[in-house]
């Protein structure tokens, strides 16, 4: 798992670090592809509080170039596929997400990202 | 127009029956007419429903129906009863000519004789049907039920300890509860992954109806522990993301999460969308108005106490400091990573923050589903509505009673499209109790220890 709908919701919460803490840098990801249902609604449903560019990069960075950099206006089913694939379907088994802003690492280890705070990280 | 319907419940949980009713209706978007006055303790209820089709979906989703009949009348006597079945011939009437029917003769506390099911069904003689009467698979059933006080807490005697008869009701089946079944399906002791804080099957069931949990629907759980609220969600076709401070009770032991293999024994785990460890009052969610529903089971401290991150002195130690450098910089294997120091979660203070924290996550209309343990004798409504916040209200609250205490399914509807800001800012701490109301689950932990004797509320934090 951390599926890139779920890195997409995600942000970095250390103390203090409010700016430029979104998205989280995948590091020695390890990949693994694995089919979902498709449900066009519940894309659309979510397509509100998706950061465009910043599943765009994601993707990019994983090698998966299938998206459009600009999001279009219009979604027909092909793009609502691309999406599901990209949003659901690719998985992060192992590695690391780095903030951006502070560099704080969470670690990743069987699919479940470790993002707990370290006792002089919260306030 | 409505037409009325018999429901027939099943024999538990009656607290929750009519907030089961209103929950399905609301899902599949039909009106449901409650009588006036409601008793929701009695096991026989006579609701109006636009369409037949809507007391089907019933039959099929609400947990708590045993089966589902299309009303022809009901009586304080037979006699009664007949006047009113007579009266209601137009509904009736089409099944005379050659429809192939059964009777069926039932009681609620009492068991009829052979012969007697026999009388009963003779007594309907003037309804005149002539078509074939099939044992097996009739085209109709035509059901009739008595019911007779209950004498459960009355003085025992060496007599048949019968209640009273109340009231008999008659009508046609259209369909037997077939939700039921699924209670065995998701029995926690067939399951393959589960701890010693697993909900049972029959109340996860009724928290994913009360959810709304349908096809599409993003579902969070923020103490998410072996996932019993993920299976019965994720079925209903909800997807599921899942947090919780101690990532171990999500993952078990082995390669693969073990909520994600109770959720491959289900068929859902593709609609385990992630599990993700963090404390919910330290939370990485980049935004909110993003779930449907959050439905949980907080841990409320008897076999397993809430936790939070944080610990009593302010500054870390340079030896801390030193050992967290060293797990940034050199990870340690997943079982064993760097554990940050956690202190205790009061309930009352947990319950106000999930209010104020589903405000934020919940898109609008979205429900908090969640249960919280309380002391019966000490319990008044109060508690509940003191916890509630501007824009969040209250729309059910249900008694599961153990006696001296017992739990309570709270459903919290997010009534406002207004957003907040997130709750827990920098310094984490969020709950402030702006009023003077202590209720009576504050606490809960040391009360439940102390055998709820009045009086001793005294708290044991650093214990």
């Amino acid at each position: 798992m951390v599926r890139l709908i779920t890195h997409n919701l995600l942000s970095c919460h250390a103390k203090g670090c409010t700016t430029n803490n979104f998205p989280l840098q995948f590091k020695d990801a390890e990949i693994e592809h694995r089919d979902a249902e498709f449900n066009p609604e519940f894309i659309r449903g979510l397509l509100p509080k998706i950061e465009w560019k910043a599943l765009v990069d994601t993707a990019k960075g994983l090698g998966d170039t299938s998206l459009p950099d600009e999001q279009p206006e219009m979604m027909d089913d092909e793009l609502l596929k691309t999406l599901h694939h990209v949003l659901l379907e690719v998985h992060i088994e192992e590695g690391q997400m780095i903030c951006p802003n502070c560099n704080h690492v969470y670690p990743i280890s069987n699919g479940i990202p470790n993002m707990l705070l370290a006792e002089h990280e919260i306030a | 127009m409505p037409t009325k319907y018999l429901v027939v419940f099943a024999q538990s949980h009656s607290d929750f029956r009519i907030p089961e009713l209103k929950s399905v209706a609301e899902l599949y978007k039909f009106s449901l007419l409650l009588p006036e006055p409601c008793d929701p303790s009695r096991p026989f209820m006579v609701i109006e429903l636009d369409q037949e089709e809507h007391a089907r979906l019933l039959a099929k989703r609400c947990i708590l129906i045993k089966s589902i009949y299309e009303f022809y009348g009901q009586g304080a006597t037979y006699d009664e009863l007949h006047a009113v079945v007579q009266k209601n011939q137009a509904l009736w009437e089409q099944y005379k000519q050659d429809t192939s029917f059964r009777f069926s003769v039932a009681a609620y506390n009492h068991s009829i004789t052979k012969a007697r099911q026999r009388e009963v069904m003779e007594s309907f003689g003037y309804m005149e049907f002539l078509g074939k009467i099939d044992l097996k698979s009739p085209t109709i059933v035509l059901g009739c039920y008595e019911e007779y006080g209950d004498t459960r807490g009355k003085e025992f005697s060496n007599k048949v300890v019968d209640g009273q008869f109340r009231q008999v009701y008659f009508g046609r089946l259209i369909e037997e509860g077939s939700a039921r079944a699924l209670i065995s399906r998701f029995d926690v002791k067939k399951r393959v992954y589960f701890g010693n804080t697993s909900m049972e099957a029959e109340i996860s069931l009724l928290m994913a109806n009360q959810c709304l949990a349908r096809p599409g629907s993003l579902v969070y759980d923020p103490f998410m522990g072996t996932g019993s609220m993920a299976y019965p969600t994720s079925h209903f076709g909800s997807f599921v993301v899942g947090s919780d401070i101690d990532g171990r009770q999500m993952r078990g032991k082995g390669k693969k999460a073990g909520v994600l293999r109770a959720a491959t024994q289900y068929g859902t785990a593709h609609r385990v969308v992630d599990l993700l460890t963090f404390d919910v009052t330290r939370n990485p969610w980049r935004c909110g108005g993003l779930f449907d529903a959050i439905v949980t089971d907080p841990p409320y401290g008897v076999r397993a106490g809430a936790k939070r991150l944080g610990g009593r002195r302010r500054s870390p130690t340079a030896k801390q400091l030193a050992a967290y450098s060293e797990h940034q910089a050199a990870p340690r294997p997943a079982d064993q990573p760097y554990i940050p120091p956690t202190k205790p979660y009061e309930l009352s203070e947990l319950a106000r923050d999930l209010v104020v924290l589903a405000r934020y996550l919940l898109k609008p209309q979205g429900r908090l589903v969640f249960f919280l343990p309380t002391v019966n004798d000490e319990y008044e409504d109060v508690d509940i509505h003191t916890m509630l916040c501007e824009g969040m209200e209250l729309i059910a609250n249900s008694l599961q009673d153990f006696g001296s205490w017992g739990r309570r399914l709270v459903t919290i509807k997010k009534v406002t499209s207004d957003t907040y800001p997130a709750p827990f800012g920098d310094n984490g701490e969020q709950s402030q109790n702006t009023t003077e109301h202590e209720p009576a689950h504050k606490d809960f932990r040391e009360k439940y220890f102390q055998g709820f004797r009045k009086g001793t509320s005294t708290t044991l934090d650093d214990a």
